[in-house]
């Protein structure tokens, strides 16, 4: 009885296992690589498995066949004898054959993997408590001529090859796109590389994979890769001039809410103050990690918040993810629209910031971090403003 | 005889004595310093006095004969130096004050010890053994790391104040000597005592009289000269004038591993090279609020300096109105980092820029996003 029902627990518990690697839905499946650098350590992954898969079986054929056989009938213990030296050997010398032959192709790849100078084009990719930033400095090959700036989601084009460069503004974070690359940490005061290449137009989930504090669970990132020319439109628009919102305006009440309450963390890059002069934000002197993201073209992302928010409302987010990978890119390049908005989350956002995603920003408890938040503070801010200020945040694009 | 709070007090009253003639021969402002002193002497005699009166105010219990076993010691009087070094940082160094009290706990440990392995036994040859066994592995270790310090304290003295060519000599001979020495212990285990001793002596005196006449005579001259000049600082971004810079401590690995971006100094020209961008550039992206390195390579004849110029306005009377912030004279091949940290992003009213000292013409446009 005792023995039906723990076999019963058992078995449903390792069913439920393998039941897990059916799941379609898995953006984050290092089983299916989608560029070059992942196929790459795919390659080398099935075949390690592959053996290993055989290796586990026949040692567990082994044991069951030799617990059963062997097992206590009452029968005497058997003469004990030290060993045999030529099965030992043989036994050693096997393992390390299939050790060096996976270590020779294991090598291989991380060589392959550790190249940069087939590099087309690179991002600076800077982690910190808790989302990523992307800044791409001046390539004008690209069309880049002024550097973009961008927090969430990686833009690239696809068939080309990308080169981050990771770093970190307070503790180790680490990038990982499972579907296009393994993972990189991002350590302070270093610069490591990691090689990207996409086969397809399409978006790429992943998340940092090294523990960083409270949120390290929200600080999530998307690459998107778009096919070239989807590429430079991007490209163009997020070097396209501020358009201040016409007078009298929602959206120009919300500038001004965001001029009082915002600009000392965000930039928003051409922004000014009523008298004209460039409002310079300055997270650091705000925030620990001296750093919050640059809003000039917020609602050309889908993301907000380390990517742990979606700025698309459910049925306009499926659309993007669904749409076939040619459409994928126009579809991107339509930003959020009015219609589209997740106002929801974007207002709870505004609202209460900390209360949505955990954040070291209580005021009352930030001895440690010299007066600095990290993370976004709650602002007090009546639905009034914020009302405004999504008005004013809509026309970020 | 003495009784041990005489021994106490007496030391405390008479290393105050030392202490305050020390003070008025070396320091000018004693005011309080004296009151402090003087107090202290006053109450070490009374104290001592009392305590000889008094055997310390106890009468002996006869049946405990501990007058056979207790030996001299010598930790009361430590103590009493403790006290006084205590008193003394007060008014003058906090360092003499951290000595004094490193000095009282030892004395106090010790003597605690040894008062307590002293009722350990009536035999006083096993409790010289109880006390041996609790406190020398405590007291060679210190012994030894305070010696070592010593020896290294004096001989960096040396090497400060001599040449380089003499410092390697020195080190040399002081080498071989140390070689000689062992090879003399090694050759003759059953050498007197006495001898070994003598070399041991001889060498330390060496030591410490060399040390001492390196500290007095001071580091230098190009030493003294540098650390006039600032070049540990980083401190000057103006017209040249640095001579000496530590070249090495520039080529780690880690900082290679770690750089933005290398800036060229070629042909009078400035470029910029990012791993990655086959091109050389004339623009350089710098993440905001990150330290990041650049490396900066000379390729021009001569020795140059590399400038960021890092916002405010660039004033050619007043430099404070500019923040810069630079290398040091770069020789034809050789190459520095330097370290940007950038909080603001760059705009029309806030620029940055990297270029050559005395030729500011040649730059390198540095964006923030
Ligand atoms: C004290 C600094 C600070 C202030 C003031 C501040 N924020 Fe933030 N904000 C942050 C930080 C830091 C983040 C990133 C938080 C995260 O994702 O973990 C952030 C994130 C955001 C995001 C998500 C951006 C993205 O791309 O992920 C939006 C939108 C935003 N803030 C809007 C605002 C608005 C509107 C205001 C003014 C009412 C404001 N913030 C005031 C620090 C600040
Ligand atoms: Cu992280």
């Amino acid at each position: 009885m005792l023995n039906k029902r723990r076999f019963a627990i058992v078995s449903s518990i390792g069913i439920s296992a393998l039941l897990t690697g059916c799941a379609t839905n898995a953006p984050q499946d290092t089983w299916q690589p989608k560029g070059p650098n992942s196929k790459l350590i795919d390659d080398l992954q099935q075949p390690v498995f592959a053996v290993a898969g055989v290796i586990g079986l026949i040692v567990a054929v082994a044991v069951t066949y030799t617990i059963i056989k062997y097992r206590d009938r009452g029968q005497p213990i058997p003469e004990q004898i030290h060993g045999k030296p030529a099965l030992e050997i043989t036994l050693t010398i096997i393992p390390a054959l299939i050790l060096a032959v996976v270590a020779v192709f294991t090598f291989g790849a991380i060589f392959k993997l550790a190249k940069t100078d087939d590099t087309e084009m690179i991002i600076n990719v800077t982690g910190q408590q808790w989302w990523w930033e992307y800044d791409y400095p001046v390539q004008n090959e690209y069309g880049i001529t002024q550097p973009i700036i961008t927090s969430g989601q990686l833009v690239m084009p696809v068939g080309t090859k990308v080169l981050l460069r990771e770093t970190s503004r307070d503790v180790i974070h680490s990038y990982w796109i499972p579907a296009l690359n393994g993972k990189r940490d991002a350590v302070p005061g270093r610069v490591h590389t990691l090689r990207l290449e996409a086969d397809e137009p399409g978006i790429y989930a992943g998340q940092c994979t090294e523990f960083c504090g409270l949120s390290h669970a929200n600080m999530r990132m998307e690459a998107v890769a778009l096919s070239k020319e989807d590429f430079a439109k991007w490209v163009a628009n997020q070097q396209a001039p501020y358009v201040s919102p016409a007078a009298g305006t929602l959206a120009k009440q919300g500038e001004e809410v965001f001029l009082n309450q915002c600009v000392r963390c965000h930039q928003v890059n051409g922004l000014t103050r009523a008298d004209g002069t460039p409002a310079i934000a300055a997270p650091d002197e705000n925030v620990w990690s001296g750093a919050a993201p640059n809003l000039s073209y917020f609602m050309t992302r889908n993301t907000f918040a380390g990517a742990m928010f979606d700025l698309l409302s459910k049925q306009c987010r499926d659309e993007v993810w669904n749409a076939p990978s040619d459409k994928i890119g126009a579809k991107y390049l339509e930003g959020v629209t009015e219609d589209c908005l997740n106002q929801k989350d974007l207002r709870a956002w505004l609202r209460n910031a900390p209360e949505v995603k955990p954040m070291y920003a209580n005021p009352e408890n930030l001895a440690v971090s010299n007066g600095k938040y990290r993370g976004m503070p709650y602002l007090a801010l009546s639905e009034d403003d914020i009302s405004k200020l999504v008005a004013y945040l809509i026309t970020l694009k | 005889m003495f009784s041990t709070g005489f021994k106490y007090f007496f030391g405390v009253t008479v290393l105050s004595v030392v202490a305050l003639i020390i003070s008025l021969a070396f320091f000018d402002k004693l005011a309080l310093a004296g009151v402090a002193i003087s107090f202290l002497i006053g109450v070490g005699a009374l104290l001592a006095g009392i305590a000889a009166a008094t055997s310390d105010g106890t009468t002996r219990d006869a049946n405990l004969d501990t007058t056979e076993t207790t030996t001299q010691s010598m930790w009361p009087l430590v103590t009493g130096i403790g006290v006084v070094f205590v008193v003394l940082g007060l008014v003058t160094s906090s360092i003499v004050t951290f000595g004094g009290v490193v000095v009282l706990l030892a004395a106090l440990s010790e003597w605690m010890v040894q008062a307590w392995s002293e009722r350990a036994s009536t035999d006083s040859s096993f409790n010289f053994s109880v006390r041996k066994r609790l406190l020398n592995p405590i007291e060679f270790p210190v012994l030894a790391a305070v010696g070592l310090g010593v020896v290294i304290f004096m001989f960096s003295r040396i090497m400060l104040s001599v040449d380089k060519a003499t410092g390697a000599v020195l080190f040399i001979v002081a080498g071989a000597l140390v070689l000689v020495a062992g090879a003399l212990f090694a050759a003759r285990p059953n050498m007197k005592r006495s001898v070994g001793a003598s070399i041991c002596v001889l060498g330390a005196l060496g030591i410490g009289a060399g040390g001492i006449a390196g500290a007095v005579s001071g580091e230098r001259k190009d030493l003294v000269e540098a650390a006039a000049e600032g070049h540990f600082t980083h401190a000057e971004c103006g017209p040249e004038k640095s001579k000496y810079f530590d070249k090495g401590s520039e080529e780690t690995l880690s900082l290679r591993s770690s750089a933005l971006a290398t800036v060229t100094y070629r042909d009078g020209e400035l470029f910029v090279n990012i791993q990655g961008l086959k091109a050389e550039q004339k623009t350089l992206t710098v993440p905001r609020s990150n330290p990041s390195n650049i490396i900066f390579r000379n390729e021009t004849e001569g020795k140059f300096r590399l400038v960021a110029h890092l916002g405010g306005k660039k004033d050619a009377t007043d430099k404070s109105h500019s923040d810069e912030t630079c290398t040091q004279l770069v020789e034809f091949g050789a190459e520095q980092s330097l370290t940007l940290n950038i909080p603001k992003s760059s705009g029309p009213d806030n620029t940055y820029y990297l270029f050559i000292a005395g030729a500011e013409e040649k730059q390198i446009a540095v964006v923030v996003p």
